[in-house]
């Protein structure tokens, strides 16, 4: 297990995600107004921030989903491709967790598993959903593996995703508000598989408003407002003992004293 | 007024020849326009600006033309055009296919389309090239919201190929038309042509409503 972000600022060793001067804006509305933030290997990150406030525009960038206007992005020491040929490279090195699940509803849940290896690694198509197999059993459902997303619950087609982000042996597991769009009552379950990974010591980025979530499990939280970055420090920092009063106002907003 | 319906039984085998002529007709042109078809939306849905808009202009002017203006169209304009004699047979092939392959184009390109964005950021997310994503996530999807509407469009078609008897070509209407203007039994022979068309396109009927049922997307 990874130790958490105390090790962070003593850092020796270099950012597995490296953002610098990150510009993006839509039409007139400027979603992101020069950001410079790390992301350290083994980190669990979370962003919070009102809506708008550019925090997952942020993530879809990372990966090249939603090119940035200006500024680079530097993924283990290398500069983020523009050309999209190249960037695919990049992103079979990330995985990707969508609001809205986005499972494939036309493949049984262990097909959206396998898809990824059999598609884009090449694997044995055996191989592949064996290990698919062993990744449904990892979030809780092996026995669902021939259901197809519609017939599954919103909880549960949240954690065949995580699993298909899984499958390509991910350095970095992008979360764009993975439970924003799930019943109260299924969010616990992804939430008790996201701190599941996170135990293990993997790189996540988390964009969420599970404040309590974020608190709990998060190494480090940024906080977001209008493009910008508030503030940036460990859960306790920010949680506890805000150092700037947008923060203070932002969370007592949500009841968090 | 005395009815002679004997008439039909002994124009059975120039009918069934004619209703022959009818299935042919309406597979042929569906063959021909479901690739077509295919390439028109995939024009149409192309990066590059001239081929979008050659696509909209095929598809703009066959599917807003009736269908017999097309068959005549073709029939005294295409022998001008080319200095190739084409058979009524083969002229009223590529007016169907013309109409047919316009409206093919708008039902891959809408079909395509009503795939979410989503579904391409999921493949995208996992490092699939655009080529790899249509194949794997867009157009497996695609194909079960459009095959309903092809049985659809199959079915019209199969109406419609009634519509080239105006040239000669030698299908159903044509034969029964020929018959009830030789023997003046008007009644008989329209009843017989109904009557024949429903029992071939009853069951075609059927069979479109069970690809809808059986292809109806569920998310």
């Amino acid at each position: 297990m990874t130790e958490p972000s105390p090790l962070r600022r003593a850092a020796t060793q270099r950012p597995l995600l490296e953002y610098k001067h990150v510009c993006k804006t839509f039409g007139a509305f400027t979603a992101l107004d020069d950001i410079s933030i790390n992301i350290y290997p083994g980190e669990v990150v979370c962003f919070i921030g009102p809506s708008g406030s550019g925090k997952s525009t942020l993530l879809r960038g990372t990966n090249g989903l939603d090119p940035f206007d200006g500024g680079e992005v530097f993924f283990d020491g290398q500069i983020l491709p523009r050309k999209q040929s190249e960037v695919r490279k990049v992103r079979q090195r990330m995985g990707m967790v969508f609001q809205n699940f986005e499972l494939f509803p036309h493949k049984t849940a262990l097909q959206n598993v396998a898809i990824g290896p059999i598609t884009v690694l090449n694997k044995d198509r055996v191989e592949a959903e064996q290990q698919a197999m062993a990744l449904l059993a990892k979030v809780g459902l092996a026995d669902k593996a021939d259901n197809y997303p519609v017939n599954l619950s919103g909880g549960q087609q949240q954690r065949v995703a995580i699993a298909r982000a899984l499958a390509m042996q991910p350095e970095v597991l992008l979360f764009d508000e993975p439970t924003s769009a799930l019943d109260p009552e299924t969010i616990g379950e992804v939430l008790s598989v996201m701190k599941a990974l996170a135990d293990e010591g993997r790189t996540m980025v988390i964009v969420t408003h599970e404040m309590s979530f974020a608190r709990r499990v998060a190494d480090w939280v940024i906080v977001f407002e209008r493009g910008k970055v508030l503030e940036e420090g460990p859960p306790e920092q920010i949680f506890e003992a805000p150092k700037v009063e947008r923060t203070k106002e932002f969370l007592s907003h949500l009841g968090w004293a | 007024m005395t009815l002679d319906w004997s008439i039909v039984w002994l124009n059975k085998e120039a009918l069934a020849e004619g209703a022959l002529m009818t299935i042919v007709l309406t597979v042929l042109t569906m063959s021909l326009a479901v690739p077509l078809g295919i390439v028109l939306a995939f024009m149409r849905l192309s990066k590059w600006r001239s081929l979008a808009l050659l696509s909209q202009c095929f598809v703009e002017l066959f599917r807003n033309i009736p269908l017999i203006l097309i068959v005549y169209w073709s029939f005294y304009v295409i022998p001008i055009l080319i200095p190739v004699q084409f058979s009524a047979f083969t002229t009223g092939l590529v007016a169907l296919v013309l109409c047919v392959s316009a409206y093919n184009a708008e039902t891959f390109r809408a079909g395509i389309n009503s795939v979410r964005h989503g579904q391409t950021n999921a493949g995208l997310a996992l490092g699939m090239s655009q080529l790899q994503v249509m194949k794997e996530i867009i157009l497996p999807q695609a194909a079960r919201r459009v095959l309903p509407i092809l049985a659809t469009t199959w079915v019209s078609l199969f109406k419609d190929t009634s519509l080239v008897s105006v040239i000669a070509v030698g299908e159903l209407s044509h034969v029964a038309l020929q018959i009830r203007s030789q023997s003046f039994r008007v009644l008989e022979m329209l009843t017989a042509m109904a009557v024949i068309y429903w029992m071939m396109g009853y069951p075609q009927a059927k069979l479109s409503d069970w690809v809808r049922k059986k292809f109806e997307v569920k998310e």
